[in-house]
């Protein structure tokens, strides 16, 4: 089953005092080899990521000097008000109302998320659970088809649901996203909850089962609360496919959330690249944040069952 | 793993249970999925109207012998294939370097495995918007970096250069999803006992001995899953290029993704680009799969 549980993602100090033999000393050129090696990599992750937070807060003169300032020589959070409010201390910003649709738009990229989230622990959760400790004929067949599901291309499905949402009349509303988004939420909550259960013990459901507890009490009671961490990283990877979903999104919605939003803002002319900069680290933020305060459920959810 | 003789020692009235339990799921998934890519397939066989309104006439295969005579579709395919392969091996190898060097101890390894993460969390759109500026001819970070280091004399439109705009999108999917492949490599790489590269250590074994025949061999079922998923991922690839290049410039970005998009609802013809959609599929499934059988090949289990 899976070797790559969470005891595999702890911190490493916990293996220093394990480290008998690891002890030797490392030879300076390995010691320089890796360091090196730390550098490119940080570079690598974070000069895009700089570029970025830099160019959200200088102004678009700053941003006009050639080379870029990668260091600039003071900031401002000009870009920020303007994304925010639709102008800035001086002047309306732009003659389109775009700048005041994305608080909005985060809006209904959280509530968009949220409702997934709770919709697909429940459905995702029932059936994963099903699936490992009460496998029917045909629950083989059914995982495998789940797997499969992942190279259905969004673009192939798209039409149809374009077509139905138009006749029942939720195009452009959240109710088109909620819908369709659990073509990929769904499979991947189920996958990794029954990764998750099949690795829970079952001694306690069977003392339960044994002092007269329900198949359904015993789940409700004893499995969703030990479940709990297991449940915590599924909704995270939920939101996280959630709020950067665009495809869909830009189909189906006239920029409802933020992803198409921000696409739509590249083609708006008195936008400029720092003003985009600051709604763009504002839309990385939920996520970003989301996983690394829940990085070693996610990472030991998303990771389970690779050692296989 | 559950055996299979498991299901057949719970009672009739347990897997009953189990199966009411994941049928509301499977409901939804049949209904959103199965249905859509029926009708996505019904839609390929007929010459649908534009509004979608009505599957309009049947013509078999002739929308599939359209695509497959069209040289916008070849071309196409080959900007996919291309793009694809230079996307899965960087994604893998740049992965495997950095699942390989967070896994050596050093001071700061925490703060490092975190920001692995973070390209991974960034939404597709993002990285593509984010990379764009970055290789912005005028405001770009990328040309200041490349002057600065000697590298290039000159302020360069990457993008708006047919030969250096497909590489670029390249650079940045394989940003996103090196860092994807380098959590799922370091996963399997802290599963590895320390004890057998140490043996080997003792053996006289060399660092690159030891990669090649204990790291490797290791990661296998690893790196399989990582490519199947890389191959998936390179040929439904269509954020990053839309925020990019929308396909240009000219058609030197324009992959299949991007193309069906155009044919469905650009210029809103629907049969045709449900018998390019249809085509797609198999292409990422038949590709996931190679990649499986190759991955495979003489570890059968």
């Amino acid at each position: 089953m899976s070797i790559a549980s969470e005891s595999a993602l702890r911190p490493a100090r916990r293996t220093a005092s394990g480290s008998r033999d690891r002890g030797r000393a490392r030879s300076p050129g390995a010691t320089i080899a890796i360091y090196g090696g730390l550098l490119v990599f940080a570079v690598w992750i974070l000069l895009p990521v700089w570029y970025l937070v830099v160019s959200s807060l200088i102004t678009p003169t700053q941003l006009g000097v050639k080379p870029f300032p990668l260091i600039p020589s003071s900031i401002t959070f000009d870009n920020y008000l303007s994304v925010l409010t639709g102008s800035t201390r001086n002047q309306v910003f732009g003659s389109t109302d775009a700048g005041s649709r994305l608080l909005p738009a985060i809006g209904q990229s959280f509530f968009i998320g949220a409702v997934l989230v709770v919709l697909d622990l429940i459905l995702a959760g029932a059936a994963a659970y099903g699936l490992s400790r009460y496998p029917f004929r045909g629950a083989r067949s059914f995982e495998l088809a789940i797997i499969v599901t992942r190279v259905v291309p969004a673009i192939a499905i798209i039409g149809p649901f374009f077509v139905a949402f138009r006749i029942i009349g939720v195009l452009n509303t959240p109710f088109a996203l909620i819908i369709s988004y659990n073509v990929f939420t769904l499979p991947l909550a189920i996958m990794i909850l029954k990764n998750y259960f099949d690795q829970l013990p079952r001694e306690i459901e069977e003392a339960a089962k044994i002092d007269g507890a329900s198949r359904l009490q015993t789940l409700w009671i004893i499995v969703v609360p030990i479940a709990r961490p297991g449940l915590v990283a599924a909704g995270v990877l939920i939101f996280l496919e959630a709020w950067s979903e665009f495809f869909y999104a830009l189909v189906l919605t006239n920029q409802l959330t933020v992803p198409p939003l921000l696409a739509g803002f590249q083609s708006v002319q008195q936008f400029n690249w720092n003003a985009l900069a600051a709604a763009t680290v504002m839309s990385i933020l939920p996520p970003v944040v989301l996983v690394l305060l829940f990085q070693r459920h996610v990472i030991g959810a998303l990771t389970a069952g690779i050692g296989k | 793993m559950t055996s299979p003789a498991l299901s057949n020692e719970l009672s009739r009235a347990d897997q009953w249970f189990g199966f009411r339990l994941t049928v509301p799921a499977a409901v939804i998934l049949i209904a959103l999925l199965a249905l859509p890519t029926g009708l996505t397939i019904l839609y390929s066989l007929h010459d649908v109207p534009a509004n979608g309104a009505s599957l309009g006439p049947f013509v078999g295969f002739e929308n599939f012998s359209i695509v497959l005579s069209s040289p916008v579709f070849w071309r196409s395919a080959t900007v996919t294939l291309l793009f694809s392969v230079g996307f899965v091996t960087l994604s893998t190898a740049i992965g495997l370097a950095m699942a390989i060097l967070l896994n050596q101890k050093f001071i700061g390894r925490g703060l490092a495995r975190a920001l692995l993460i973070i390209p991974w969390a960034t939404p597709w759109l993002v990285i593509g918007i984010l990379w764009k500026w970055f290789a912005d001819g005028s405001v770009g970070g990328l040309n200041a970096v490349l002057i600065a280091l000697g590298i290039t004399s000159d302020y360069h439109d990457f993008l708006a250069d047919p030969n250096t705009a497909l590489p670029v999108t390249i650079l940045a999917a394989v940003w996103r999803q090196a860092s994807f492949a380098g959590i799922l490599l370091l996963a399997g790489l802290q599963t590895l006992p320390d004890e057998l590269g140490e043996a080997a250590a003792l053996d006289g074994a060399g660092v690159w001995q030891r990669f090649l025949h204990i790291t490797l061999p290791w990661l296998r079922p690893a790196l399989a899953t990582v490519a199947v998923l890389n191959v998936i991922y390179a040929f439904l690839q269509f954020d990053v290029i839309f925020a990019m290049t929308q396909g240009g410039p000219g058609d030197a970005t324009q992959v299949l993704s991007l193309l069906i998009y155009r044919q469905l609802f650009a210029v809103t013809q629907i049969g045709l680009g449900s018998a390019l959609a249809v085509i797609l599929g198999l292409v990422a499934l038949v590709g996931g799969l190679i990649t499986v059988k190759l991955l495979y090949r003489g570890h059968v289990q």
